[in-house]
């Protein structure tokens, strides 16, 4: 008999054996009694809205989508997609204002940066926050990032852009919302490192948002339509430009490579292999390729290494460790794998403040235990997070790397 | 009252709490009558609960058998009104592949409309954008108004209605003979299964609906009834792969429906000949799983990928007419027979044939017989009195519940209809869920043991699903068994319960435990075997 | 990236063996395809139970001598001994606590209060020389109000029997009530994680003291110390009598943390674990393994000089089976089963399982066979192997652990 040889539909949930290993790593269940948990919102929802639509429960919107069930599930279910699918197909609930500014991180950012010291000074100001609070359900505690004068692609196009065809290899940069509105020096960071190792960095022909926020806040033909757009132009760099994409923002890249296909249903495998982060990426070049980093004497620090959910989804925080176990000097300590709470734009919402807090406590404890000099980390919205709940500072690898660096030996060391 | 003066007040015995039994004494107790229902093992254990769970619209019948064809789709269309909380109206397609004859597409709906059946010959397109789980290759489609019954929850239904009119209902309680004074049958002696105690119970009439089984009732009384047992296998599939019936446009043959029902789908069936001496112990063979694969794939390519929770076969009660050794020619007709004219029995009548569909058909019959006989004048209601559960939406619960999450309450709600007021949920362990994979509650289980005639784990599937989803009960059964030995008191009973539960969720499962479902059951045994430390002395 | 050993599997034969070499300098990585088995625990391991032929078991190294020609013991032989001895340094090494020896089981007891032999069991429970201990004892039997996976009533009727007197009672703390709200996931490990602040524990603790005067010895589901024994400790010195915690129903609180203190004892030593990740596929060469692709790290391929298959058995998929086969899916090693389905059950539920006893064909040296021939550096251990049947002989743990060990050693030894 050749039927049932894999005994799997294309209904990946009922690969569920009911083994509620899940449950135990969620981190909504423990702080958030009305989360139904992975299991019942997955898997056994699933099989229930199989019957009906109706079956449908609406606090499907508390999953983070952090998939560290996924990361747990000893089956393979896709358990994250699986709520987020359900919420795609049968939620009903309009995004509010607020969730529409959130998720359109491109479009708030490109406003906010040409007005960026007033809009900085303005939503540090108490009044502002508390309008936000009360108006708009941003909560008031929250640190909202700083808006660079700046972007970093009219500073990559005034500084950089013109010597990057010298260099004998080239790539495409997917520098993000982020790098792009809010904290530039990431991307510069990230130019002067690869320069130095004789890597040319060029930007897509266009790039939107990723989309995670849009497809969090339900904003589905929007995400859609970027990332039609973003894999129409990483396409063009992959397969005629021959030119990798590399992003410095594990979400995006996880985003882009994942959540395309799962949840969008924007089809990337031709060019999926081709999404790479700046860690990996870097860290290959070193393994495989040839490519050295030479480092400043005398560095000390103490670092302490958060992993972002999305990076525990892609198993990639090994690259960004390794690449700082390189420095020399550097003391690395791995903080245990767990979500610190603020997952995009989920912890920005009032309602959602205490869950928020809640579930990133016990990282936080560590993170002051830890008498490390400060924190590295891959995302950006964990950044925010650690950095407005720790007394700590927060670095991406890459920076470390950059301020690590001793360019003109790292450039000699790999003209050879 | 029996010819010397011995009477417990019953004007009838019904043997048999299958959808029959169950229909009959709803129907007589209805009609005033005081009626005592016994079965031997639970409601719905037999044949009524081993079948397609299929409301036929007759479509299958159209062409061979049009008086079943017509009496199927009546009651179809009576069943929609007065059963509403055990059917789904999902519809039904007879499809045309393209190794059978799509000639006989117009035979087929000519006799539908022959026998009153709408049926509508559509677009083979149109029919896979209705139901896009359908075999893309089809050739050719007709529409039928089929759906699916829950055989478990209709016959509880019945029993409810018969309880609340009066009757009085015995389960696990055997008929080991017939009380006859001269030819006459004036009443049934009866083993408590439990206690092992006999007991003489006397009325002036005794309906044997006792299904298969009923041959062996009618032999105590004198009688001959042939019965032909023919062995029907199916399988159930994880999830609903579809949702509306998928029938084949052809003389029917194995294999050849896909019904979606509740949280599942199944398909089925095969057919062979059996003795009586298997008809207790029904199991799945290797050969026939793997038939009802390679058939079902057919109607519906996804199967042959589909994650399968089980094998269960059932015995038609089929009265035997002639010598077809496949039994499938035999009419599924009603067979009403007065034992008193036929076989000069006084007091005795048996009725069988038929099929779930037709419960209530028979159940009038057989009660309007019951009547005559005992000079009772009152018609018959059940085509339109709704059945509990199918009643009025106002009478949903309205005091606090700590039920919130929607798949919880419509599973609840989808189970007992306005009857879930009656489920505990004013405080969290009422709230709480039993059983992960069909949404059971505390409460429910509460419910069903207090109110349900619930002697065991397995009843208490029948009642509320437990055990019946993704899991099989490896996750719940332990809770359930938990509360069973706090309803009744008696935890000796509930840990025998939990061992019998594995095992008979086991006989369904192994003819099919191959990938998830192997792991499922390894799983299983690794917490009931290896941490909880059971054995196989302790399943009595 | 390049290791010296990759070991796929990250249960108790991944972890085990990882540790050992991690331990003697051998830099080794851990591809986990998710949790494993650990997370349902009984808090025991077992080394040998029961003989094939039904007879119980009392000296697991002593009987092991009486077992089929193709279980794995027999390939570990006479050092059987000395590696269970091993086994239970390690783990008390790693953090693991257990007490218990080779040369005589004792009793654990299980979720339905019966008492069943054993090897080792953790700290958190009792390990009972015999089924006479609960004799003429007053137990208070305390349940968290609203757990659905302890079963007092269970428990009670089964210490009753023997011998015991029982009460039963379910004590309540804000932070336990507020888990009810959630109509599914007050589960034993977000118990023990609400137990988790000492304020907590504290005010638990008091209630339960002063209901338990009466007892001799206080009965307690297993929701104690989800990352540490600390809770343990400080439970045992705050209620002042005996305490016996009794297993739930999983996910297992002490399965849980030994997983994370094995996995954490491993990364400490240097080792990589790689959770979430599964192997794609893999470059043969020549007989040997030369490199393996994995989901998660794509066209990037990890090579090492040995690798060790410890994926488990059908439940973590390290066999997969088939409507007309069982089949090892990661390597296509060579697996023991029966060619008839009708041969792999028994209609029983709790009897012999054929299925049981299947899995991978190894050499002398538990190197995995393909096509009939060894594989020069793959090795297989754990319950991937075939020729044992955990349940029934009771000796799923020993065979993880053992073979782990035995072929850690093979590896370093060359």
């Amino acid at each position: 008999m050749n039927i049932q040889q894999v005994n799997i539909s294309e209904n990946n949930f009922e690969q569920c054996i009911k083994c509620t290993i899940c449950t135990v790593y969620c981190p909504v269940v423990p702080v958030n009694p009305d989360y139904p948990g992975p299991k019942q919102a997955g898997p056994d929802g699933e099989r229930l809205r199989l019957k009906r639509g109706e079956f449908f429960d609406e606090s499907l919107k508390y999953c983070l989508n952090c998939k560290r069930c996924e990361v747990a599930c000893p089956s393979g279910v896709k358990i994250g997609d699986i709520i987020q699918l359900a919420r795609i197909k049968y939620g009903k609930k309009k995004p509010k204002l607020r969730d529409v500014m959130l998720a359109n991180t491109d479009f708030v950012g490109s406003v906010a940066t040409k007005l960026a010291p007033v809009v900085n000074a303005s939503l540090a100001l108490k009044p502002v926050k508390l309008a936000m609070d009360g108006i708009l359900k941003i909560d008031a505690h929250r640190t909202f990032p700083k808006y660079s004068s700046q972007t970093f692609e009219s500073w990559y196009k005034k500084n950089a852009a013109y010597k990057q065809q010298s260099y004998k290899n080239q790539f495409s940069f997917f520098h993000g919302c982020y790098v792009n509105y809010n904290y530039p020096q990431l991307g510069k960071d990230f130019v002067k490192v690869m320069n130095a190792i004789g890597y040319g960095v060029n930007l897509l022909d266009e790039e939107k948002c990723c989309g995670v926020a849009l497809v969090s806040n339900g904003l589905i033909n929007q995400a859609r339509r970027q990332a039609e757009l973003n894999i129409k132009n990483i396409r063009k760099s992959v397969l005629e430009k021959g030119c990798p994409i590399v992003g410095v923002s594990s979400t995006c890249v996880f985003t882009m490579r994942d959540e395309y296909p799962h949840l969008l249903g924007v089809d990337n495998a031709d060019v999926r292999d081709g999404i790479n982060l700046a860690t990996r990426f870097i860290y290959h070049l070193i393994d495989e390729c040839g490519v050295k980093l030479k480092f400043r004497d005398g560095i000390k620090m103490k670092i302490a290494y958060h992993t972002p959910c999305h990076m525990e989804k892609l198993g990639w925080a090994y690259y960004s460790a390794s690449l700082l176990r390189m420095i020399p000097g550097v003391e690395l300590q791995m903080l245990d794998s767990q979500c610190c709470g603020i997952a995009g734009t989920y912890g920005f919402k009032k309602e959602n403040y205490p869950v928020s807090q809640g579930i990133g406590a016990s990282l936080f404890r560590q993170i002051e235990n830890s008498g490390a000099d400060f924190v590295a980390t891959d995302c950006e919205t964990c950044k925010w997070q650690i950095e407005m709940s720790t007394s700590k500072k927060v670095m991406h690898p890459v920076s470390v790397l950059a301020e690590a660096l001793d360019v003109e030996e790292t450039i000699k060391a790999n003209a050879k | 009252m029996s010819a010397n003066g011995k009477s417990d007040g019953y004007d009838v015995i019904i043997i048999g709490g299958g959808a029959t039994g169950a229909g009959t004494a709803r129907d007589c107790s209805l009609r005033g009558l005081r009626v005592l229902l016994i079965e031997r093992f639970d409601f719905a254990a037999g044949a009524t609960g081993r079948n397609h769970g299929l409301l036929h619209s007759g479509a299958r019948y159209a062409v061979t058998d049009k008086e079943s064809a017509s009496e199927c789709i009546k009651e179809n269309m009576i069943l929609r009104r007065i059963a509403k909380h055990c059917v789904e109206e999902n519809d039904g397609l007879f499809i045309t592949l393209p190794e059978d004859d799509l000639g006989y597409q117009a035979t087929f709906v000519k006799s539908c409309q022959a026998a009153g059946i709408d049926a509508e010959i559509i677009d083979p397109e149109l029919a896979k954008r209705m139901e896009p789980s359908v075999n893309p290759s089809i050739i050719g489609a007709v529409k039928v108004p089929d759906g699916s019954v829950d055989p478990f929850r209709l016959t509880l239904a019945n029993v409810l209605d018969a309880k609340a009119h009066g009757a009085k209902v015995l389960v696990y309680h055997e008929v080991t003979a017939m009380i006859k004074e001269g030819d006459r049958v004036v009443g049934v002696t009866v083993v408590d299964r439990k206690t092992k105690a006999s007991h003489n119970y006397y009325a002036p009439l005794t309906i044997n609906a006792g299904g298969i089984w009923g041959h062996g009732i009618a032999a105590m009384a004198g009688a001959k009834v042939d019965m032909y047992p023919a062995k029907g296998s199916l399988l159930i599939f994880g999830h609903r792969v579809n949702n509306i019936v998928l029938n084949r446009c052809r003389k029917p043959a194995n294999a050849d429906i896909l019904v979606p029902g509740d949280t599942i789908c199944l398909i089925g069936t095969t057919s062979s000949h059996v003795g009586f001496d298997e008809v207790d112990d029904m199991r799945v063979t290797p050969d026939e799983v793997d038939l009802l694969l390679s058939e079902g794939e057919k109607l519906a390519p996804a199967l042959a990928t589909t994650r399968i929770l089980r094998a269960y076969a059932g015995v038609r009660p089929l009265v035997a007419s002639d010598d077809d050794p496949t039994g499938r020619n035999i009419s599924r007709g009603i067979v009403l027979l007065d034992h008193e004219k036929r076989d000069g029995i006084p007091g005795f009548v048996t009725i069988t044939g038929g099929k779930l569909m037709t419960y209530r058909l028979m159940a009038e019959w057989a009660t309007d017989l019951a009547c005559k006989k005992l000079g009772v004048d009152k018609p018959c209601v059940t085509m339109t009195e709704p059945l509990p559960g199918s009643r009025d939406e106002d009478e949903m619960p309205k005091g606090k519940s700590f039920i919130v999450k929607n798949p919880i309450r419509k599973s609840l709600e989808g189970r007992h209809g306005e009857l879930s007021s009656k489920i505990p949920s004013g405080n969290e362990y009422d709230a709480s869920l039993v059983c992960e994979c069909e949404d059971v509650t505390v409460g429910e289980v509460k419910y069903a043991l207090s109110e349900l005639d619930v002697n065991n784990m397995v009843d208490l599937r029948r009642r509320t699903r437990v055990g019946m989803g993704t899991c099989q009960g490896e996750l719940c059964a332990c809770r359930a068994a938990g509360m069973l030995a706090e309803a009744h008191d008696c935890t000796k009973k509930a840990k025998d319960n939990l061992a019998n539960f594995l095992n008979e969720r086991w006989k369904g499962v192994y003819p099919i435990a191959w990938g998830d479902a192997l792991r499922e059951n390894e799983y299983a045994e690794w917490v009931y075997s290896g941490v909880c430390g059971m054995k196989q002395n302790d399943l009595r | 990236m390049k290791f010296d050993v990759v070991i796929i599997g990250g249960g108790l034969a991944g972890l085990t063996c990882g540790i050992r070499l991690q331990k003697n300098g051998v830099k080794c990585a851990v591809i986990s395809a998710g949790q494993s088995a650990l997370h349902f625990s009984s808090g025991s391991f077992d080394l040998l139970n029961k003989l094939p032929d039904g007879s119980d078991v009392d000296c697991p190294v002593e009987a092991a001598g009486k077992l089929d020609a193709l279980h794995p013991y027999k390939k570990i032989g006479e050092l059987l001994g000395f590696y269970a001895d091993e086994a239970k340094s390690q783990l008390i090494g790693c953090g693991v606590d257990v007490v218990g020896e080779a040369g005589a089981n004792t009793y654990r007891i299980t979720p339905m209060g019966t008492l069943r032999p054993t090897w080792l069991t953790m700290s958190d429970f009792t390990a009972f020389p015999d089924g006479n201990s609960l004799s003429g004892k007053k137990l208070l039997i305390v349940n968290i109000a609203g757990f659905l996976d302890f079963n007092t009533k269970f428990i009670a009727d089964s210490f009753e029997s023997r011998g015991a007197e029982c009460r039963i009672v379910a004590v309540s703390l804000p932070e336990t009530e507020r888990l009810r709200l959630s109509p599914t996931e007050m589960r034993a490990p977000n118990i023990a994680r609400a137990l988790e602040p000492e304020t907590v524990l504290a005010a638990l603790l008091s209630e339960i003291k002063s209901r338990s005067e009466w007892a001799d010895c206080v009965v307690l589901p297993a929701v104690f110390g989800l990352s540490d024994l600390a809770p343990l400790d400080y439970m045992r010195s705050v209620i002042g009598k005996k305490v016996c915690l009794v297993p739930t129903m999983p996910p297992s609180v002490p399965g849980i943390r030994t997983q994370l203190v094995l996995r954490r004892a491993f990364e400490r030593m240097g080792g990589v674990f790689m959770l979430g990740d599964s192997v794609a596929k893999a470059d043969l060469k020549n007989g040997e393994i030369a490199a393996i692709y994995t989901e998660n790290h794509g066209d990037y391929g990890i090579k090492a000089h040995c690798y060790v298959l410890a994926t488990g058995s059908y439940f973590s998929k390290g066999l997969v089976a088939r409507p007309d086969s069982v089949v090892e899916p990661v390597f296509g090693c060579d697996v023991d089963y029966e060619k008839k389905r009708a041969d792999w059950y028994d209609s029983s539920f709790f009897a012999r399982q054929g299925y049981m006893r299947f899995g991978v064909v190894t050499d002398d040296c538990f190197r995995a066979v393909k096509n009939g021939k060894a594989l020069a550096n793959l090795y297989a251990a754990g319950s991937v192997l075939c020729g044992f049947d955990a349940l029934q002989q009771g000796c799923g743990a020993g065979v993880s652990m053992l073979s782990a060990l035995y072929v850690a050693d093979k590896i370093m030894k060359g």
